[in-house]
């Protein structure tokens, strides 16, 4: 006899989990691009999961004027997303002093508003169809699954992340970039530009960014412009609760929500699901104000 | 190579440097000596871009380089050390090395790719030197920021070297350093500038440094030079006692220079 929780069975929780660590893969990738930024910058770019939306969005309007194969739409969406995540840089972080960081802060609440009507302004606020790949395949284990699109959108977020991971720690731009951020004064006169890498660290973040714009709008098949908010804040839990400036603690943060929010969309409904989302969120903030892998808690 | 004319910094009402001359010729080892507060920091900080002058000029190899961001100066083939260690502490010491040789002259003028992803095997060969050079290979993969202090000064000198410079500024190296290590510093500046011809611009407190391995030196109080010469003409330079040891009240104002 079937042990039954909440009227959902043991494997029906297991595959609501799984689904959702893997569309968690899109939200991990996003919780990635602030932490990225924050740790080079120390400052938040709010308008990150924007421009990543807006990449997706770019490609959509693109195969509208000529028929592209997914595969095609979602590079041309990661290099139109790095050129956003350059953009932002001009125009909200370039030109700001750096002692003033609420300065930017504000401008890129700015940006992200200005990039969500822009999305609005362009698709008359219609959701729009986008493409998938491997939206026809099932893997079947009795009556566990596993959606083909799914586990792609999983793999090509997994290989994003393990790109940016070898720029980051392998390659020198990778060192340069973090030895700016350790100390922009010793760097400089290592012959490394602080402009030069922060905005190199804006385009690698805007065209990961890219691909997991591209993947929200995979699937789900749509791309909506409802989705710029939620992604924002989802993006940014997974960097809180992972601790802000952590790469690892992002990619678990994201996973984790993807989880929870598609067991609380089982249990409740998907109207409901965004708010224990939120808790989940003050929940951290509370008790471990840190995140997994952050260090904020230590100086309470 | 490095003339300094008329060299002023001012913080507010604070003359930090104070209308400065200096010439430092190719080939070598120029002291800056002066009391805490002289303005001998400052100074390397003007010449690196660090901060923007207030008045006079910094030129280099006959170019006027006042102003220019600090990577710029490196480029033009300048290096320096920190005074308080600013190693990157969570790189390796090889990937300090590594990101340093950026500074190079050969390596900036390459493209994008060769500049900024693994780089050559003649890159890796060098940064292999300098960890052979500064005596770390055996640490080369641990966190900068996990080394002793003496080993840490080391590592700050081969990254500014990393870069192949031809000025080299030194914000007193020896500071913290016992006597034993103070000795091998002094054996490594004369193997710089007597073998690779690095021309160097020493900022120091410890005299048995200064006065062995310099050929020439400017004193400094106030914020303004005092006395310049050979070691010998300094140490005998009454101007210069006086600012180290406080001036007694009936003696003149010959090391004036109090704003």
């Amino acid at each position: 006899m079937e042990i039954e929780i909440f009227g959902w069975t043991l494997l029906d929780y297991f595959q609501t989990i799984v689904d959702g660590v893997l569309y968690g893969a899109t939200y991990a990738i996003i919780g990635i691009g602030f932490t990225l930024i924050f740790g080079v910058m120390d400052k938040l770019n709010l308008a990150y999961a924007a421009t990543a939306l807006a990449g997706a969005y770019f490609s959509w309007g693109v195969g509208t004027q000529i028929p592209l194969p997914a595969p095609v739409a979602y590079v041309i969406s990661s290099i139109a997303a790095g050129g956003f995540g350059y953009l932002v840089y001009l125009c909200n972080f370039r030109y700001i002093p750096s002692g003033a960081p609420l300065a930017s802060l504000l401008a890129t609440v700015g940006m992200l508003l200005f990039l969500e009507e822009l999305i609005v302004h362009s698709t008359q606020g219609m959701p729009q169809p986008y493409p998938a790949l491997f939206d026809d395949v099932m893997l079947e284990w009795g009556d566990f699954g596993m959606r083909g699109d799914l586990l792609f959108v999983f793999c090509l977020c997994v290989l994003a992340t393990v790109f940016l991971l070898y720029v980051l720690y392998r390659t020198k731009l990778g060192m340069a970039t973090r030895a700016v951020a350790q100390q922009p004064v010793a760097a400089q006169l290592c012959g490394m530009s602080v402009q030069g890498t922060n905005s190199t660290t804006f385009v690698i973040a805007g065209a990961i960014g890219g691909i997991a714009g591209a993947m929200i709008g995979a699937s789900v098949g749509i791309l909506s412009p409802l989705l710029t908010v939620p992604v924002t804040v989802k993006g940014l839990i997974a960097a809180v609760i992972g601790g802000l400036g952590s790469i690892p603690g992002a990619i678990v943060g994201g996973l984790l929500i993807g989880a929870f929010e598609n067991t609380f969309q089982l249990l409740r409904s998907v109207t409901e699901r965004d708010m224990y989302v939120m808790l989940l969120l003050f929940a951290f903030l509370a008790f471990r104000p840190g995140g997994i892998f952050g260090t904020a808690s230590r100086h309470e | 190579m490095l003339e300094l004319r008329g060299l002023s910094k001012h913080f507010g009402g604070v003359r930090a440097v104070d209308g400065l001359d200096v010439t430092v010729e190719r080939g070598q080892i120029f002291g800056l000596i002066g009391p805490n507060g002289s303005g001998k920091s400052t100074t390397v900080n003007l010449v690196c871009g660090v901060f923007p002058v207030t008045a006079g000029s910094v030129s280099f190899e006959g170019a006027e380089i006042t102003n220019s961001p600090p990577h710029v100066a490196l480029g033009n083939g300048i290096a320096r050390t920190f005074q308080n260690i600013r190693l990157f502490s969570e790189l390796t010491v090889w990937q300090n090395l590594w990101v340093a040789q950026n500074g190079q002259e050969s390596v900036r003028s390459q493209g994008f790719f060769s500049r900024w992803l693994s780089g050559n095997r003649g890159q890796r060969a060098s940064v292999e030197e300098q960890l052979e050079f500064s005596g770390l290979a055996d640490k080369r993969d641990e966190p900068a920021g996990s080394l002793a202090f003496g080993e840490q000064r080391r590592l700050e000198l081969a990254r500014a070297l990393a870069a192949r410079p031809k000025l080299l500024l030194l914000d007193e190296p020896a500071a913290g350093m016992n006597l034993e290590e103070v000795k091998q510093l002094d054996e490594r500046l004369r193997w710089l500038n007597e073998q690779q011809g690095i021309t160097i611009l020493l900022v120091e407190h410890v005299m048995e440094l200064v006065m062995g391995v310099t050929h020439r030196i400017a004193a400094l109080n106030f914020g303004r030079k005092i006395a310049e010469g050979s070691p010998a003409e300094i140490q005998q330079n009454q101007a210069v006692q006086e600012a180290y040891l406080g001036r007694s009240e009936e003696e003149g104002d010959e090391g004036g220079g109090s704003s």
